[in-house]
């Protein structure tokens, strides 16, 4: 173990280091809790510079920990990405926590180690690491799921996720297993070269690396493994929902194409079948998801099915498993990091009954009243459905030259006929927020400076990143093409 | 940076498109109550921008009283993919362009009673429009247009959704869907496109229109592409049978939103048509040609019927704009240079004849709050000045000689007779009916006895509402006494423009897609050989 080794998990060191910290302070000095927040955050913010320093001082290509670890820029740039919605999370978590009177060095603390987690998934190149850090921030969100433990809702949505969750766990250690099995390694570069150029491999890798698929797909909630988010969703803390439903899904996806990715390369013939899995996927998700959001009047559920929809857009540039791929998926991660994560923050800032339905209808005529927020989210919604001049559709847009170019003209057209379902579930916060007379009478809100910090700073993100592309687009794309 | 400011510093394109949308930030801190002042603001910043807009023509206008394509400095926006920021204005956008800006101001004091709530939202989501309007005439790159025709909707969605009538988030939502339904196909015809081009051109990616036009497709492949980028045009425009989100969204609209919708951004359709459609797919264009002319004469014919057998005024001018837009499609349709000079014509025409229309109807509704014919009867004895204003904008709308309409349609129906005859020959029955509906208008709401008391006590037209009439009505004159005036600085652009369609549509058919060469390059070339 080198010094570049320990540089290489810098960001991960720190996170772990924050928590632990947090932990103590929490058993220390109850009385600082207030605190926290700013604590985590600058945790978060000093991780994003050690994943910065990572990139600008480790060789392109090296691997650390006898090649266990793989410290590309781009597993440091989708850091970052992770690392953003971490910070968004925390930023807007405050006013929650206080609210229902539940502050707490853990929840910080744990929403660090689950960061850490994922970071950790991201660069791992080998099955049995993957799975450690795929526990690690498992355990991690099942625990935050049901971190509101008064509430009947939290609980249950808590215990579904926990439980299909493990089942999930299962599953993919025994897709490992299996892999293992017929290959001889848990590496994925190993695997891909156990399986030599074959145009076919035994029954046992393909049901591995399926049982694989499976599993991510769970974590990043595609049909038919989506069943699990609009309940958790519902009942788990709104704030906490803004990391749930984007940081796993992240890293997840990540993995699912280097899984995916390490068997083409491997067994180039069967490269078509597990482009048709994909396509599957991709296809089930873009129409269940935005038709399901539709009938919802539960904004959580609505969010929840929406981000299946905005799997299924990317798992359509993940169709042809090819290296130019990664960078859409990157740009569409972080779009929706920021659009997403933002939605959630407005949320939990003017919802005050977690244990309720946090209807749609409840938000009529607030646009004028919170102008501020209103617009943020009317924002974010906007970015969603894809609607330039805002990221969302900068991320649609570079999915669907992906797969045009790739010749998927029929699977870009059936994803923008997705996506204008979309558009008229979105649509309808917006003219609920501005159209439509007020119900509602603002009572028990707690809106903190955190939390306007962290709406705006995703509002405002969505749309100078949706104007002004070039840079952050570019910067990404290199990132990949230097791997 | 250094660009940005540049861009910012002169007599260019960029700030006119621009100026609206950053007028807008002042808009966040006029604290509540000061309408009055949010209002003088915005109608000085449209009367600015009016002024930014003449000076530019002004300033470009070529010696022989043609138009130029003049551009602004390119520069790259998404360079990874080839996006450049590039906008051009020529003879085809810049009539509707200063139409554009034209109608802004006559928007706002056509709404200063209308609108009754959030006055610096709806100067903000007017203004916001005008940069969406003015980048999509602008846009010289097929990304950059696709962003600002998107851009569009959200304001109007807003204008039509907050200050609409009763069923005005129906209307909007209908407008919305409509109108992204259309444009997300072309979306994925102008990716097509892209990476076609790309392919050629040894993996170098651009979006510019110029390098587009010089992509030649299979008839087939262009049948497609067509398809996509037509279906986005038509919904706007709209053609006969995806018309009907028009009616609900003019019924519900605010009379500005009326007015800006009619005036501007349906033409948005037909210049969609007579810049990209067309010209970029000239062989599919011709094998379309008969069944969009027969879907064009429909529009005329049934718009016209439907206008007829209307008991509200509003309602009658909307559909009397599926038939009026029908006869600028039928023009287009012709290729012919007469009838895409009559075409042309016609939409600034529209823009003004309806947009005088929907703000008159507007008015009255203020006064009354009907706008059904049974209310009203024999107001010309009452309201005198309305009357006049009515009479004149119906006749030139309908097509009198010496008003603008009728040049217009003379064109279209010369021009499109020698090509289209059957056609034009139905078309013309359109005319006739538009006299009768208009007439019928008339009729029953400012002639004949008067026979509702509550007529009796209605005050005439205000000094404020007679400025935004008098100058859609001087120009209505104006372009029907002189119509050469407007159609001379078009010819020039139109006549590449046809040019080109023609070349298009004549060359042989490829087997598979192909790159013509670079104009630019080949008279270097030329240039370096004669050297």
């Amino acid at each position: 173990m080198s010094r570049v080794d320990l540089i290489s998990l810098l960001p991960e060191m720190i996170l772990c280091g924050t928590g632990i910290v947090l932990l103590m302070l929490e058993a220390l000095t109850p009385g600082l809790r207030r605190a926290f927040t700013g604590l985590a955050v600058l945790g978060t913010a000093v991780a994003a510079w050690g994943a910065w320093h990572a990139w600008a001082h480790l060789p392109e290509g090296y691997l650390s920990f006898n090649g266990f670890l793989e410290t590309s820029r781009f597993t440091y740039a989708l850091s970052l990405v992770v690392l953003l919605a971490t910070g968004l999370c925390l930023l807007a978590s405050q006013s929650y926590l206080r609210r229902e009177n539940i502050l707490s060095g853990e929840y910080h603390a744990l929403l660090l180690w689950c960061a850490c987690g994922l970071l950790l998934m991201l660069r791992a190149t080998e099955l049995l690491t993957i799975f450690v850090s795929l526990e690690l921030f498992s355990l991690c969100l099942y625990s935050l799921a049901a971190y509101h433990r008064r509430l009947a809702i939290a609980t249950e949505g808590a215990l579904k996720y926990f439980l299909m969750g493990a089942f999930v766990s299962a599953f993919i250690l025994y897709g490992i297993a299996l892999v293992f099995g017929a290959t001889g390694s848990t590496r994925l570069a190993e695997i891909g070269q156990a399986l030599g150029g074959a145009s076919s491999v035994p029954v046992t890798v393909s049901l591995g690396f399926l049982m694989l698929v499976a599993g991510f797909g769970f974590k990043m909630s595609v049909v038919p493994f989506h069943a699990w988010s609009p309940d958790t969703y519902q009942g788990a803390p709104s704030p906490f929902v803004a990391f749930l439903s984007v940081a796993p899904k992240v890293a997840s996806a990540l993995v699912l194409y280097r899984v995916l990715e390490s068997v083409v390369t491997g067994a180039p013939g069967t490269a078509v079948k597990w482009s048709g899995v994909v396509a599957v996927l991709s296809v089930l998700s873009m129409l269940l998801g935005n038709l399901l959001a539709l009938v919802q009047r539960d904004i959580k559920r609505m969010l929840a099915y929406s981000g299946i929809a905005h799997m299924g857009y990317l798992l359509l540039a993940f169709v042809t498993l090819d290296r130019a791929s990664l960078a859409p998926v990157i740009v569409y991660l972080l779009a929706y990091v920021l659009m997403n994560a933002g939605a959630f923050t407005v949320i939990t800032l003017l919802y005050n009954r977690p244990g309720e339905h946090h209807l749609i209808s409840d938000l009529s005529g607030w646009g004028y009243r919170y102008p501020l927020l209103g617009g943020c989210l009317a924002v974010c919604m906007l970015s969603l459905g894809g609607i330039p001049p805002t990221v969302g559709f900068i991320g649609k847009y570079v999915v669907f030259l992906n797969a045009v170019g790739d010749g998927l003209v029929g699977l870009a057209v059936l994803g923008v006929l997705a996506s204008l379902v979309g558009v008229f579930y979105y649509l309808r916060v917006v003219y609920v927020l501005y159209m439509q007379a007020e119900e509602r009478q603002p009572e028990g809100l707690l809106i903190d400076v955190w939390g306007r910090a962290a709406a705006v700073l995703a509002a405002l993100g969505t749309l100078v990143l949706g104007i002004w592309p070039s840079g952050i687009l570019q910067w990404l794309i290199e990132t990949t093409a230097a791997r | 940076m250094q660009t940005l400011i540049d861009l910012f510093s002169g007599n260019t394109l960029t700030l006119l498109v621009f100026f609206p949308a950053l007028a807008c930030v002042p808009l966040l801190f006029f604290p509540r109550g000061s309408e009055g002042a949010v209002k003088v603001y915005a109608l000085s910043v449209s009367l600015i921008e009016l002024a930014l807009g003449v000076w530019y023509v002004a300033a470009h206008m070529g010696a022989d009283g043609s138009f130029p394509l003049v551009r602004d400095p390119v520069i790259p926006w998404l360079p990874g993919f080839g996006i450049n920021y590039h906008l051009a204005m020529d003879g085809i956008s810049m009539p509707l362009a200063l139409l554009g800006i034209f109608l802004v101001p006559i928007v706002f004091l056509g709404s200063w009673k209308g609108i009754d709530k959030h006055w610096p939202a709806f100067a903000a989501a007017m203004l916001l429009l005008t940069t969406g309007v003015l980048g999509t005439l602008f846009a010289w790159d097929l990304f950059l247009f696709y962003i600002f025709w998107e851009v569009m909707l959200i304001p109007m969605y807003l204008i039509i959704g907050i200050w609409g009538g009763e069923r005005r988030i129906y209307a909007a939502v209908k407008f919305f869907l409509f109108t992204m339904a259309g444009s997300l196909l072309m979306l994925v015809g102008i990716l097509w496109m892209a990476w076609s081009f790309k392919n050629l051109n040894g993996g170098v990616w651009s979006f510019a229109y110029e390098d587009m036009l010089r992509l030649q497709f299979p008839v087939q492949q262009q049948l497609w592409l067509f398809a996509g980028f037509a279906l986005a045009f038509a919904v706007k425009v709209p053609m006969f049978p995806v018309h009907t989100w028009l009616p609900d969204a003019h019924v519900e609209a605010p009379t500005g939103g009326s007015v800006i919708l009619a005036g501007i951004l349906l033409k948005l359709g037909t210049y969609g048509f007579l810049r990209f459609a067309l010209p970029l797919f000239p062989q599919a264009s011709e094998k379309a040609q008969p069944l969009l002319v027969t879907l064009a004469v429909i529009g005329i014919l049934y718009g016209a019927l439907v206008s007829w057998m209307q008991e509200d005024m509003k309602k009658l001018v909307a559909y009397s704009s599926i038939a009026h837009l029908g006869f600028v499609m039928l023009g287009l349709l012709a290729f012919e240079q007469v009838a895409w000079e009559g075409s042309l014509l016609q939409m600034v025409n529209h823009g003004l004849s309806t947009g005088a229309l929907f703000l008159l109807v507007g008015m009255l509704y203020d006064r009354r709050h009907t706008k059904k014919f049974a209310e009203f009867g024999g107001l010309a004895k009452v309201i005198p000045v309305f009357a006049f204003f009515l009479v004149f904008s119906s006749l030139a709308s309908v097509g009198l000689p010496a008003l603008n309409g009728f040049a217009g349609e003379f064109l279209i129906l010369a021009g499109s007779y020698k090509t289209l005859g059957t056609a034009t020959v139905l078309a013309t029955f359109g005319v006739v009916l538009a006299a009768i509906y208009l007439l019928k208008m008339i009729q029953l709401t400012i002639f004949g006895p008067l026979t509702k008391e509550e007529n009796r006590g209605l005050s005439d037209l205000n000094l404020r509402e007679i400025a935004a009439l008098v100058p859609l009505c001087v120009f209505m004159l104006w372009i029907g006494l002189k119509p050469e005036t407007f159609l001379k600085p078009s010819r020039a652009a139109l006549e590449a423009t046809l040019a080109q369609f023609h070349q298009g549509a004549e060359g042989t058919a490829v087997a598979d897609v192909t790159l013509s060469p670079d104009p630019n390059k080949v008279a270097a070339l030329d240039m370096e050989a004669g050297r």
